[in-house]
């Protein structure tokens, strides 16, 4: 375990891997700081360009921008009220009544803390368990493999909130596109229409780019020209009063361990880490009417939470190779690019990106604190540099990534299609994150379901019979019974509320 | 006039790529449950997607709704990406950035000639030196035909 930790840090510390790390986290706060433009859009967008470096330091860099997102996401949550990323929606809630009442620098300081708390517990569970399960995953049979992604996309259905007919719709869409290309037991061609660049399949990165790229940036432009901000932050403002440190110790250690947990479950990720953890300070407080007027647990619970699972998110992607999110599965199909099968043989036969990857974790969240307490003013910056100056250049960058990823034009015009669909299905409440997550796992999930049944000799009772498959199925069975009956339950209690004269329902 | 709801529209995107796509797994294969041909897959996947898709039509029909597309953008942002395309084909790097930069632009009414000239000026200039001088890209910056 020492020696591996070593290992490690003796490959983060090579100064090409802290200079990597530093850019990383460094794009990650400014796209995070960017309202309408997560951290998914910007891995797909430096994935290209990450070709030119060695796995480890691509790997260090794209995780940067995912870790470094979620640190991002809060500033522009406090400051204008528009959570930067999904997962800080939740710190508008109590972060910006803070910053009206003048205290957006004691706000910012905390959540900076909170973040790294939760991002330094993330990183201790992260090599604590990640070893340990690898070592189970290599016990596992196809059957188990087909029945953990089941799983994994169930859970995106049913715990990610939203319309479950919309999204079981997106995670099954995501699976037919995953199967456009050459069937790898066949050699047949599947959904090509004859087009060369399809028989590898659809491109990731142009589908990425265009559901989350392109098409958030159609949906922010007209909301964004509004925005004003005014606020100066100065470092003076950011001390927070020794009350205000003992009040947020607890439920910093409350977000840390919910995100931690949550974060290496398939399908729950930072979003509902967040808003769990906000929730579960919300039931254990005294006076629950200072929620919602700017309580300090109210920022420092969810921010350490969505940091901490941001950190346990990669357990299930590095050591059994199954992404739990959609951030996760882009991670996943970078290293696949890089030539690197994530999954339990990760940790024994490449042990220097694994701990290595670990070890700039620990750096990545050290320099962010500095990022985000003595440079707080150069964000607050780039909140008030007109955004109309800034989408343009995204897209121009979209174009230049996809394109040059494969040098084809044929994926640009890709992007131009699901950038498209996309804006339709944001439009109507569809999310694109079960898309992504369907479209990654199907190939795998196929091969998977073909090999077990042919052990199984086309029988499926005998895959249902293994006992580690059956009750990861019965479990995955359970949880879509469950969501669909109370998702009925919702509609009748809603069909009840809309009789009632129209109020706040 | 009527207004057909944006949603019911794109859940019968959703119903007809459905039909396409097990129409034409219809030529794969199917093979059978212990050997799983390549039409297997696709065919259970399309009719599920179907089928769902229809439920979402029906539910769509009961409870309409009118959202607001916000065509400018849409239209603008769409064209701007299809624009690189042809451009980067045709003549290169810095032409297409010009076009995507451009066209992006005009998603909003009052973004002005002047403040987007500019904008695709220095944008060109920085892809140049950052892609071509710094990342050492062989993209052709400018050329002419195929």
């Amino acid at each position: 375990m020492l020696e591996n930790i070593i290992l490690g840090f003796a490959t983060a510390f090579t100064p090409e891997n802290l200079f990597y790390c530093f850019i990383g986290v460094f794009l990650g706060t400014f796209i995070g700081v960017l309202p309408g433009l997560g951290s998914l859009a910007a891995i797909s967008m430096l994935l290209p360009m990450s070709f030119y470096l060695e796995p480890t330091t691509a790997l260090i860099m794209l995780a940067g921008i995912y870790y470094g997102g979620e640190y991002g996401g809060s500033i522009a949550s406090i400051l204008l009220n528009l959570p930067g990323t999904p997962s800080a929606a939740v710190t508008c809630l109590d972060g910006n009544p803070m910053a009206k009442q003048g205290r957006a620098g004691v706000a910012l300081f905390i959540t900076a803390i909170a973040s790294f708390v939760g991002g330094s517990v993330g990183v201790v569970a992260l090599m604590c368990f990640g070893p340990a399960i690898a070592r189970i995953g290599l016990s596992f049979g196809a059957g188990d493999y087909f029945a953990l992604m089941l799983l994994g996309l169930v859970a995106a259905v049913t715990v990610g909130g939203g319309s479950m007919l919309k999204s079981l719709i997106m995670v099954v869409l995501g699976l037919l596109l995953g199967t456009v290309g050459t069937d790898v037991t066949s050699g047949e061609f599947r959904y090509t229409f004859g087009f060369l660049e399809l028989r590898d399949g659809v491109s990731l990165v142009a589908i990425a780019m265009g559901l989350f790229g392109v098409a958030e940036v159609i949906s922010s432009v007209r909301e964004a020209s509004k925005r004003k901000i005014m606020e100066k932050v100065s470092m003076r403002s950011m001390l927070p009063t020794r009350d205000d440190m003992r009040k947020t110790f607890a439920p910093m250690a409350r977000g840390s361990s919910i995100g931690g947990f949550l974060g290496a479950l398939p399908g729950a990720g930072t979003v509902i880490a967040s808003f769990l953890a906000y929730s579960t300070e919300v039931r254990l407080a005294k006076d629950k009417s200072r929620f919602g007027n700017g309580a300090m647990e109210g920022v420092a619970a969810p921010e350490s939470a969505n940091n901490a699972a941001a950190q346990t998110a990669f357990i299930p992607t590095l050591t059994i190779g199954i992404p739990g999110s959609a951030t996760m599965s882009i991670m996943l199909g970078a290293l696949m690019i890089h030539g690197i099968t994530p999954g339990p043989l990760l940790v024994s036969d490449h042990p220097t990106i694994f701990w290595g990857l670990i070890a700039s974790f620990w750096i990545g969240n050290f320099f962010l604190l500095v990022l985000n307490i003595p440079l707080i003013g150069l964000w607050v910056k780039v909140l008030q540099f007109p955004y109309k100056y800034i989408y343009p250049v995204v897209i121009a960058l979209i174009c230049i990534g996809v394109f040059s990823m494969r040098t084809s034009v044929f994926d640009v015009g890709l992007v131009v299609i699901f950038g498209g669909l996309g804006y339709l299905f944001q439009r109507v409440g569809y999310s694109a994150a079960p898309l992504i997550l369907g479209f990654v796992l199907g190939p795998m999930l196929e091969e998977n379901l073909r090999r077990a049944m042919l052990l199984a000799r086309g029988d499926p009772y005998r895959l249902i019979a293994d006992p580690l498959t059956g009750s990861i199925l019965a479990l995955s069975a359970f949880l879509l019974i469950w969501a669909a009956f109370s998702g009925v339950q919702n509609l009748l209690k809603a069909r009840r509320i809309t009789d009632m004269p129209a109020g706040e329902a | 006039m009527t207004i057909v709801s944006v949603r019911l529209v794109v859940a019968a995107i959703l119903a007809l790529i459905g039909i396409a796509a097990f129409i034409i797994g219809l030529g794969f294969e199917f093979g059978t449950a212990r050997r799983m041909g390549p039409g297997y897959f696709p065919l259970v996947l399309s009719a599920i997607l179907t089928i769902l898709a229809l439920c979402e039509i029906i539910s769509s029909l009961l409870k309409p709704e009118v959202q607001h597309l916000d065509w400018r953008p849409l239209i603008a942002i769409l064209s701007a990406v299809a624009a690189f395309a042809v451009t980067m084909h045709l003549f290169g790097m810095i032409p297409a950035f010009l076009a995507v930069i451009g066209l992006t632009t005009l998603s909003e009414r009052n973004f002005g000639w002047l403040p987007a000239l500019m904008l695709a000026a220095t944008i060109s200039l920085a892809a140049y030196l950052l892609f071509s001088r710094f990342l050492g890209m062989s993209l052709p910056l400018f050329q002419f035909g195929i």
